[in-house]
Parts: structure tokens; C-alpha cells; sequence
């Protein structure tokens, strides 16, 4: 319990937060997100490329209770993958929520695809192992 | 060229192609594929999925849902996905291997080889790979049981309370243990406190198969006593043992007289990279080593020899004799007098002798640990006055030893017969099993009035104890291990121990001191007590991250043999007559190759893996040559696709087993090797009644080869699942006028004086210069696609094989194994052709039928440009990466098997059955959950109907990549190894990008020796060969 041992200490719907640290057992999450078993996905390149955390899971801070925003399917991977400039950001604005593209968006993607040699692979043994 | 006059051939009926083996060859898989072993039609399974389709209705379609279970406190150093390696090592006989374990969030996953020991510099064996099985093991004990009823530690400890006090008042008279034998500084203290504890008790050693005869071989030739008192010299007097250590990479000429140095001997791993590097031919003016053997069974070590002798393990020392003489006529000064006998071929000893000489002081002549005490002590002194002795041979005193001892088993069992052992404690081992026959210590296990077996199965010798104790796994729990030369390690475990075992240091402990303390404390005493004091937390630190203390190694020994010594004692010993015949032939006991002495039959990738020479799988057999095959009219019966070679009797010394043959071209004649290790009886649901049990030939008086076998064939016949045949060409089908020169070039291979004069060999042999043009009309290569992929850019991936390396051992296939999930399939698809490797070792014979030679070549998915296997898949589920690499989609694949049936090498596997137990349903293999925990999380687990092959280890590739990237470089040379290339003891895989000039592969690929196999088809693929280069004597080159 890193951040949660200082904000909202006293919050009832942290509760099981806290009740999991105190009795050491695992809170169950509800996983939301999930890929196949055959497609293997790292979450580290992504977010060197700078693709904000938004423009897969959605605007998490203003969702009453997380819901899968994108479809995640293999094509909505591709279309992002052929064309990665929307998607990226400044490194420090990844986990931003509610942003927006900048108007010279198109330029600041080509500026960043160069310097973090962003090549998005299309190649099937990417993710099918 | 050798190569192009050379036929090769896999098998006797490949070689006389008979008609049996034309129609297999024909098909891929020898059986009709519908033919399963259930009786269910397709139409009555259709309809029955049909009617439980319509009864199941439409339930829910949504995802079930799945939980996510993050660590409460999340410990340092684990980020989930990213696998942790820590360093450990496998105690085995007479040192250990050395280890990396990869660990996903604290479960250890895949065995590597260290690259930083000193010893093996990376390397593995198949035992090492396949010990993760072993951990998962479904069947491993899992409880403390009284007879044979569950309890609990804590009964045994009171028990052993109450038996302690009376123990100590008689001062352990009557208390005896049972050990195997260990090198390891906690074990050799906690045994001392124990002699100490209890002076009267019996302490045995005893190992089924170890390194006796070479140890008290050395003490013979030592004369006996030792001038050194290290510091591991003890009061309870203890002999100095020693042992050799030999350095492959400075040897020219090596003479291994029944030895298997490459594969079976201690410090395997150490000799196969040292002879490896001396095979290597840097340039013209450099030489590469010789290797003559002398052997009754066809070794790997034999088949890398440049020239080969079969005798029987019983004719070595005569051998040997005449060796000395001829060397002695030579001119060397050795003063043995040595009987020998003139069964041998003159010239050939004539032509050694010679070798011998010629390169004094760079020689190693090497026996193997079944040779008696007496060969070993002619060695050491032949060794010795050949010059090798501190050049190529080293001596050095085992420290932290307790060896194999047959005198102290008997004397056990004597005194137990006698009834005055009146509590037995077996420290690990399965005597019930693999005692020498003639002991029947399965019957003395509950004479004593109290029995306590500490063991990691609930094995044959469990069964008849009062208790028995779960022994930890070597990875659950904490020790410490020396290699022969005193190099260090600590045993650290990878995982808390899955059900409730204690270790053995833990358990001897207790026995010890009636305390019970924690296995990590007991080492750190052992290690506070050697190292102890200001510093040992750093240096403590520094043995558990680097797997061994650096600069631990001993010096060698400077003790001198004494021919005095080896002469008196060789006047002692008499030879028996040595003359065989059809009715009295030599019976050879060797460990198998995969189980060794029986401790790994419950191993199902080991079971499943092909012995390395024989290709048997499943099962040993009686090997036997040619000509003694036809004089008992026996062969190996192939028929159907499938070999059911006959059962024959073998009676030996009053004792029988019915057993089946298996002919191997090269086996002695006259003498029938059989393998140790199989027909258990309590080893686990896959080990049991699998093989056949030799132990209950073998007897004390004759350990490991005797005189005085018959044999006398039943009418009866039994399968065994061999795959030597399998993915063989097909060529009587197939264009017969290209086909049958095909076969010769798929391997190549010259002399060394061939090969300098024509470096180009390997290139040129090629079938046919071109059957279609490999370069289009607009100069670009010819590619089977519209638009191929730009091969100039990026990183390419390739793959180079150097033939001349490749000993044959097998750890690649087992390291894919773990790596890439792939399923055990048992004995009747393995025999039906569906074995499940995505690396095979193919073995090829040449030359004669009674004496071949013989080379080895893995072959794995060759990735090729221009694939046939992708132009025909319908679904486009194998498809080429821009890397190089051929990619398999197992989502898209709907099992045409049509990339199989295009497969010019036949590296595809296809799942006809859920071998991996994913599925539901009658089709689908009962898998236990445990082993769920073996399996790599970053590989696909494949259902049925699905096809797989090899990936080139892309998981590897990817995640160098990520890293890579992460950082803002390129992946280095070097920075990938795929699970092949890493465990190769030889090197003999190298796995790299093509397009960098500066690595290894580009290197390779480029080597005069560099040829790819049926490149006639045009197919480019990224995996090569470099040709094989044989030495041989240029005075013995017309015998060879």
C-alpha cells in the first residue's frame, strides 16, 4: 500500500484496500482488459514509443467503474500500428487523462517517431508466439 | 569427395531398402491417420458433437470472468513478466552442473547452463535440462509415511527422539546409514559430527553406477597412501581420494579406451566444449585433435572418433597391454610388464603407437568409470610416462568426498544378515531397485528392527521401509556441491518445497543432533565455520549470486605415480580367459543414456528422448551386432513402419531376463550391452513397468561386464518405438535419378588433408547446379512471392550448425522441450511417428554394416525464404516475418497439415491428439495440474489440431528486442541465444542476424565448410551446416 496509505486513509470504499494489507491476503480484481493466451503483448515498448495510457484503456479517471473502452481486437492493433502518429505523446504526458492532439500533431509524431526509432511491427510473430 | 561416394543410411532396412522400408518411407506417418486408438468413427463423432451441441444450448456467451491476484507486498526485484535467473547446481555423482534457473514470479521454469562457471562455460547435459520435470513431478513423495500409512514430520522427529537416546548410550552400535555417495562440505561436516555423534555405527556409500574403479584405480597407481594433508584431512581418517581432470583443449591425440568422455563420463560438459574447441580447424597451419576409441558399444565419443576399434569392455586391458608393448618397442620408457593378446589389428596399435609419441606431453588416454581398478591404475602410468601427467592430466584431491564404496555395501549387507544392524537409515539412493542382485537387499530392508529411507520418491526401497521421509528437490532446497577440481557452489533453492519435504542436510541434521534446524542455517554454520569472519556476508553474497566461489578450484595435486606400485599390483590380478563364443558371450552393463541408472525413469521428456546412438525411445533393448545377429538369425523386424524385433532370453550366472534385441551396426560381436534403469516397478505413472529391469542380471562380483552370457531368442516379438526412420526421404517415389543423390549430400563431411586441398567441397557437392535458375529475369533472387520481403534490411535472423562439433548429445532437444511447452506423447505415437520435437538429432551410419562410421545433424524448421510450407496454407496461419523468420499462427490453423506434407525436411509437428491436456473431452490427455507449473508463460501451450515447429526461439528474440529497444541500442551479437544454441556443451548452434558483418553467424556463413541442405530446391534456408572434418591417421587412413 504505497499511495493509499496517505490519501483517503479513512475512505470506506478503500476498505478492502486496506483490509487486504492488513490481513495480507490479495485483493481479487475483476480483470477488464485481456488479450488471448496465444497473443503475447509488453506494455514497457508501448509506453517508450509514448502511446498514452488513454488511447487503449480509455479515460480510466472518468469511469464510474472500469469498463473496456477499445475493442483491443487484432485489426484496431494494426490500424495503430500502420499509423502510430495520433497516439503518441510527450514521454511525462503518458498518463495524462483528457488529452488532447496538439494542432501540430502530425509534426511532433514524425519528430518522435525518429527519435525513439518508433517502427511499429506488423509482422504476426510480434505478438503470436 | 567422402561425400558424394559416401551412402548414408539410418537403419539396416534403409541400407538394404527393403520393401518393408520403401512403403514407410513412402508415408510420413506410418499408420492411417484416422486409425486412433478409439474406436469412434468420424460420423458417429460428428453426430454426437452435433447432439451435444444442440443439448448444451446457447449459454452464456460472454467471457468468463477472470481475476486479477496482485502481490499484497510485492517483493524486490520481481515485476511480473519479466523473468529472474538465479545460479544454483545439480549435485550429480561425482560433481555437480553447474546452473542458471529462469524463474516467472518465484516458479523456476527453464534449466540453463552457467555461462560464467569455469567449468561448462554455458554448456548442458540432457539430465540438467530435464531435472525442471523432475520438480513438477506429479508423483514425487509428498508425505512422511509410517508404514507405508501418512504422518507427519513431526512424528518422525519424536520417534527418532525416543530411538536417539538408546542409540547414544550403546554409542551407535547397531545404527548403520546407507548413502549416496555426495561431494559437498555441509554433507562431509554433518557425516564427521556424525561418525563423531555415534563412533560405532556403520557408514556405507553406494552408488549403482559411479566412479570407484577410477578413484581406487588412482590409488593404486598412487601407491596407495597420500604425501598431501590438506586441510580437509580429518581425524576420523578418511582416505585421500583423487580424481582426473583433463584439459581437451590442449590434447592432440586422445586415446579413449571404452570411455563415453563426451557424454557419460563425469565432467561431460567440460570435455565435449574442450573437445570441441580442438576440432576446430582456425587455419591451414593449425591441426585439429585426433580421437582413437576403443569400445564395445557405439558411444557418442565413439561415433566422433577418427578411427574406431570394437573389442569387448573385457579384451580393453589386453588391449592396453599390447598398446605398452608396442609403445615399449617403440622406445617409451615404461616399465610395466603387460599381458596382451594378439586379437588386435597390429597396424592399428602400430599406427596409435606411433600418434602416441609423436606428440608427447599433449596427449590424454582416458578409461571409462566401467573399466576395473587395474586399467585405471595402467593408464594413470601410461599417462604418466607419455608426459601427459601435469600437461594434459591432472590429478586432484577431492575434498568434501564421500565415495562409492562396494566393500562397505557388502559389509553392510553382511552385518545386517547378521543381525547386527538394528536401525537403518538410507540416505537417498533406491537399493531395493539397483543393488547388485546377489546383495537381495530388497530383502534385508526390513530386517532390522528399524528402517528409515529418505528419498524423493515413494520408491521400490520406500515400499519395504518402516518410514520414509519426502527428500526436497535439489531446487527447493539449501546445500553445497564441489566439482572434482574443489570449484564451489552453493546450492540455493528456486522455490519454497512444494509439499512437505525436508532436504538432505536438514534430515541428517536431525539425525545428528535430535534438533531440528533450517537447511539455510545449516550451510551458512558450514560456511561461517570454512570462511567465517569479517567479510563473509559480502563474500557469502558473492557465492549465491556468481552460483560458485571464484578461485575455489584447488590446486592440482603434485602427487607422482608409482610404477612400482601399478606392477605389484597387476601381479595380483588374474585375468580370466577371455574367449567367446555364440554360447558364451560378454554381457555389458551400461547406464541408459536417458534415465541413467533408473533415478529419471518417472521423467517423461527423458523416457521420450531417443537414446543419442541407438534412437530408441521408451524402452532398452539387448544391442547386439550384425554378425551375432546372424548367427542367432535375429534382426531388428521392421514392419508396418513400426520395429517389433523378436524377445530373446538372456541367461547369465543362473539369473534370466527376457528382454528384446535391437541390432546396432558398430556393437562388438560377442557382446550384448544392456542398459541400466528400466523395468521399475514404483517410479511414478510414466516410469513404471517401462523397459526392462538389467539389474536383476548384475551382480557384485561383476559390476559392469562379465563373460558367461547366452542367449536364446523366444518366438515372441515386441515393439519398439524407434525413430532413426523417421523423416527420412522417400526415395523410391520420389524422382528417383535426383533422389538417390540427394540422400549423400544432406551430410558432407572430408578429411582434414581433403578439405585443405579443396575447400570448396561442401559447396560443390550439391546435386545439381541448378535445377531452376535462382536469380530472375531482373537479376533479383527468385522468390515464390509477389512482393518478397526486403532481406537487405533490419536484422536477419539465421542459424549455422557446425556438423564437426555436434556430438550428437541431445541437450538441444530437451532444452527446446522445456523452453517451448512441447507434450510427451508416449510410446505408441512415438512409434506411430508423432513424436512431438521440434529438434531432432538425425543420426546417420556409413561404411560398413559390422563397423560404420557415423555423423550426427539436428535439424530443426529451417525457416526458408522462400517456404514451401507458406505457399501452401490455405488459412495463412505460417507466414515470413521481415526478420527472416517463418512464423506460426496457432489461432489460424485449422490442421490441413498440407505445410507438413510441403516440408522438404519434415520438421513440422502436428498435435493429432491433446497432448497437452488444455481441451475437454474424450480426446484430451489427462495432464496433472502440477505441471501446469512447468510449462514457459511466454509460449503458446498448442491444443489439437494444430501444427507447431520450431520458432527460433522468437519469445528470446522478442523480449532482446523489447530490451533493446528500451534502451535505445541494437541487440548485440551473442545477446539472443535460442534454447538449442544456449545449451549446447559444444557450441555447435549459432544463432545471429546475417546482415551484421561483425557477428558470428556472418562469419560462419561465409566459411568454406557453409552448405545448406537440398538447396537445389531453391527454397534459401536460413538454417546451414558447416561440413564435418575427420582426422584420421594418414599411416591408418586405408583401414579406417
Amino acid at each position: 500500500m504505497n499511495c493509499h496509505s496517505l490519501i483517503l486513509t479513512q475512505s470506506d470504499t478503500l476498505l478492502p484496500i486496506r483490509e487486504s494489507y492488513g490481513n495480507n491476503v490479495p485483493m481479487r480484481w475483476v480483470r477488464v482488459h485481456k488479450l488471448p493466451d496465444y497473443a503475447y503483448f509488453s506494455h514497457s515498448v508501448h509506453l517508450r514509443a509514448g502511446v498514452g495510457c488513454e488511447s487503449c484503456h480509455g479515460n480510466i479517471a472518468q469511469m464510474e467503474e472500469v469498463h473496456q473502452d477499445q475493442p483491443l481486437s487484432m485489426g484496431w492493433c494494426l490500424d495503430c500500428h500502420r499509423n502510430p502518429g495520433p497516439h503518441l505523446r510527450d514521454l511525462k504526458a503518458v498518463t495524462a487523462m483528457g488529452w488532447t492532439a496538439p494542432k501540430n500533431q502530425s509534426e511532433l509524431a514524425a519528430m518522435f517517431i525518429k527519435t525513439r526509432s518508433i517502427a511499429p511491427p506488423e509482422d504476426c510473430s510480434t505478438c503470436h508466439r | 569427395m567422402k561425400s558424394e561416394n559416401q551412402s548414408y543410411w539410418r537403419s539396416l532396412s534403409h541400407l538394404h531398402q527393403t520393401d518393408e522400408y520403401k512403403n514407410f518411407a513412402r508415408d510420413e506417418f506410418p499408420e492411417p491417420i484416422e486409425k486412433t486408438s478409439h474406436p469412434l468413427s468420424r460420423r458417429d463423432f460428428l453426430s454426437l458433437m452435433g447432439a451435444s451441441m444442440a443439448l448444451a444450448g446457447l449459454a452464456s456467451c460472454r467471457r468468463p470472468v477472470e481475476k486479477i491476484l496482485p502481490y499484497v507486498i510485492q517483493p524486490e526485484n520481481i515485476v511480473p513478466g519479466i523473468a529472474n535467473r538465479y545460479a544454483t547446481a545439480m549435485p550429480f555423482l561425482t560433481g555437480a552442473y553447474p546452473m542458471l534457473v529462469e524463474t516467472h514470479e518465484g516458479r523456476p521454469t527453464k534449466i540453463e547452463g552457467h555461462p560464467k562457471h569455469p567449468a561448462t562455460l554455458g554448456g548442458s547435459h540432457v539430465y540438467m535440462q530435464a531435472a525442471i520435470l523432475g520438480l513438477y513431478d506429479p508423483d514425487r513423495s509428498k508425505f512422511v509415511l509410517h508404514k507405508n500409512e501418512k504422518k507427519t514430520w513431526n512424528d518422525f522427529v519424536k520417534t527418532w527422539e525416543g530411538w536417539q537416546k538408546t542409540i547414544k548410550e550403546q554409542n551407535g552400535r547397531g545404527l548403520a546409514v546407507l548413502s549416496e555417495p555426495f561431494l559437498s562440505p555441509t554433507l562431509f561436516r554433518l557425516k564427521q559430527s556424525f561418525i563423531k555423534e555415534y563412533p560405532e555405527a556403520v557408514w556405507a556409500t553406494f552408488d549403482p553406477v559411479s566412479d570407484e574403479n577410477i578413484i581406487k584405480g588412482l590409488e593404486i597407481a598412487f601407491g596407495g597412501a597420500s604425501a598431501e594433508t590438506g586441510p580437509e584431512k580429518i581425524q576420523t581418517g578418511a582416505r585421500s581420494v583423487y580424481f582426473p581432470k583433463y584439459e581437451w583443449d590442449k590434447a592432440h591425440v586422445i586415446l579413449s579406451l571404452d570411455a563415453d568422455f563426451l557424454y557419460s563420463e563425469t565432467h561431460s560438459i567440460e570435455a565435449a566444449r574442450g573437445f570441441a574447441e580442438r576440432r576446430h580447424l582456425h587455419s591451414e597451419k593449425h591441426s585439429i585433435c585426433r580421437l582413437y576409441a576403443a569400445e564395445s558399444t557405439v558411444t557418442l565419443t565413439g561415433a566422433m572418433a577418427d578411427h574406431r576399434m570394437r573389442l569387448r569392455s573385457g579384451q580393453i586391458v589386453s588391449f592396453l597391454g599390447a598398446l605398452i608393448q608396442e609403445l615399449q618397442s617403440q622406445g617409451l620408457a615404461i616399465n610395466l610388464n603387460a599381458e596382451s593378446s594378439p586379437d588386435f589389428d597390429a597396424g592399428w596399435i602400430k599406427g596409435l603407437a606411433k600418434d602416441l609419441l609423436r606428440v608427447k606431453g599433449k596427449s590424454i588416454v582416458i578409461a571409462g568409470r566401467q573399466q576395473p581398478a587395474y586399467v585405471h591404475a595402467m593408464v594413470a602410468a601410461l599417462n604418466d610416462a607419455l608426459g601427459n601427467a601435469g600437461q594434459t592430466v591432472h590429478y586432484y584431491m577431492l575434498k568434501d568426498a564421500s565415495v562409492s564404496n562396494l566393500e562397505s555395501m557388502m559389509r553392510l549387507t553382511g552385518d545386517i544378515q547378521n543381525d547386527r544392524i538394528h536401525t537403518l537409515i538410507v540416505l537417498g539412493g533406491n537399493p531395493a531397485y539397483n543393488a547388485p542382485s546377489d546383495l537381495k537387499f530388497h530383502e534385508l530392508l526390513n530386517k532390522s528392527k528399524h528402517t528409515v529411507h529418505l528419498g524423493g520418491y515413494a520408491d521400490e526401497t520406500a515400499a519395504l521401509a518402516e518410514w520414509h521421509i519426502p527428500c526436497s528437490h535439489f531446487m527447493e532446497q539449501w546445500g553445497d556441491v564441489r566439482m572434482a577440481d574443489g570449484t564451489v557452489s552453493v546450492i540455493q533453492p528456486l522455490i519454497e518445497p512444494l509439499y512437505e519435504t525436508k532436504s538432505n542436510v536438514e534430515f541428517l541434521n536431525l539425525l545428528v543432533t535430535g534438533k531440528e534446524s533450517r537447511g539455510y542455517d545449516i550451510v551458512r554454520d558450514t560456511w561461517t565455520e570454512r570462511i567465517g569472519g569479517i567479510g563473509f556476508e559480502k563474500t557469502w553474497r558473492q557465492i549465491l549470486h556468481d552460483g560458485f566461489l571464484e578461485n575455489s578450484a584447488g590446486q592440482p595435486s603434485d602427487v607422482k605415480v608409482s610404477l612400482n606400485s601399478v606392477s605389484d599390483y597387476l601381479k595380483t590380478v588374474t585375468l580370466s580367459a577371455d574367449t567367446v563364443d555364440i554360447k558364451n558371450m560378454e554381457i555389458v552393463f551400461r547406464p541408459s543414456a536417458t534415465v541413467f541408472d533408473g533415478r529419471f525413469a518417472n521423467n517423461g521428456w527423458l523416457q521420450e528422448l531417443p537414446d543419442p546412438v541407438t534412437k530408441i525411445t521408451w524402452d532398452n533393448a539387448a544391442l547386439i551386432s550384425y554378425k551375432t545377429a546372424q548367427a542367432l538369425g535375429l534382426g531388428n523386424n521392421l514392419k508396418d513402419g513400426k520395429s517389433r524385433p523378436p524377445l530373446v532370453r538372456l541367461q547369465y550366472k543362473g539369473r534370466e531376463l527376457v528382454m528384446p534385441v535391437w541390432v546396432l551396426p558398430g556393437q562388438a560381436d560377442f557382446s550384448v550391452t544392456v542398459a541400466l534403469g528400466y523395468g521399475r516397478r514404483a517410479a511414478g505413472r510414466v516410469g513404471n513397468s517401462v523397459g526392462f529391469d538389467a539389474y536383476s542380471l548384475r551382480t557384485s562380483a561383476a559390476l559392469y561386464y562379465d563373460n558367461g552370457l547366452t542367449i536364446t531368442p523366444t518366438n515372441k516379438n515386441y515393439l519398439i518405438a524407434n525413430v532413426q526412420d523417421h523423416g527420412g526421404l522417400d526415395e523410391e517415389t520420389l524422382v528417383k535419378k535426383t533422389i538417390d543423390k540427394r540422400v549423400p549430400v544432406l551430410i558432407r563431411e572430408a578429411t582434414v588433408s581433403e578439405y585443405l586441398r579443396h575447400p570448396d567441397f561442401a559447396k560443390e557437392a550439391n546435386v545439381q547446379p541448378n535445377i531452376l535458375p535462382l536469380l530472375g529475369k531482373d537479376g533479383k533472387p527468385l522468390s515464390a512471392y509477389h512482393s518478397p520481403l526486403d532481406v537487405t534490411k533490419g536484422y536477419q535472423w539465421g542459424v549455422a550448425i557446425d556438423l564437426n562439433r555436434c556430438i550428437g548429445c541431445n541437450a538441444c532437444m530437451i532444452a527446446c522441450q522445456s523452453e517451448n511447452n512441447i507434450p510427451v506423447v508416449g510410446k505408441e505415437h512415438v512409434a506411430n511417428g508423432r513424436e512431438m520435437h521440434w529438434l531432432r538429432l538425425d543420426r546417420y551410419f556409413s561404411g560398413s554394416v559390422e563397423d560404420p562410421q557415423i555423423v550426427f545433424q539436428p535439424v530443426a524448421c529451417h525457416h526458408c525464404e522462400n517456404a514451401p510450407c507458406e505457399q501452401v496454407c490455405p488459412v495463412a496461419a505460417t507466414v515470413h516475418d521481415r526478420e527472416g523468420l517463418n512464423v506460426m499462427v496457432y489461432n489460424r490453423c485449422v490442421g490441413t497439415r498440407y505445410c507438413s506434407n510441403n516440408c522438404p525436411y519434415k520438421v513440422r509437428r502436428f498435435n493429432f491428439l491433446d497432448y497437452n491436456g488444455g481441451g475437454s473431452g474424450f480426446l484430451q490427455a489427462e495432464v496433472p495440474e502440477i505441471l501446469k507449473m512447468s510449462r514457459n508463460p511466454d509460449v503458446s501451450v498448442r491444443m489439437r489440431g494444430v501444427m507447431e515447429k520450431c520458432t527460433y526461439c522468437v519469445q528470446r528474440i522478442n523480449e532482446a528486442k523489447f530490451l533493446a529497444k528500451k534502451e535505445g541500442r541494437s541487440v548485440n551479437d551473442g545477446e539472443i541465444l535460442p534454447a538449442c544454441a544456449q545449451s549446447c556443451p559444444a557450441k555447435a548452434i549459432v544463432f545471429g542476424n546475417i546482415n551484421d558483418p561483425n557477428s558470428k553467424i556472418y562469419e560462419l556463413k561465409n566459411d568454406s565448410r557453409n552448405y545448406v541442405m537440398l538447396a537445389e530446391l531453391n527454397i534459401r534456408p536460413r538454417t546451414s551446416y558447416l561440413a564435418k572434418l575427420r582426422n584420421p591417421n594418414p599411416d591408418l587412413e586405408k583401414k579406417v
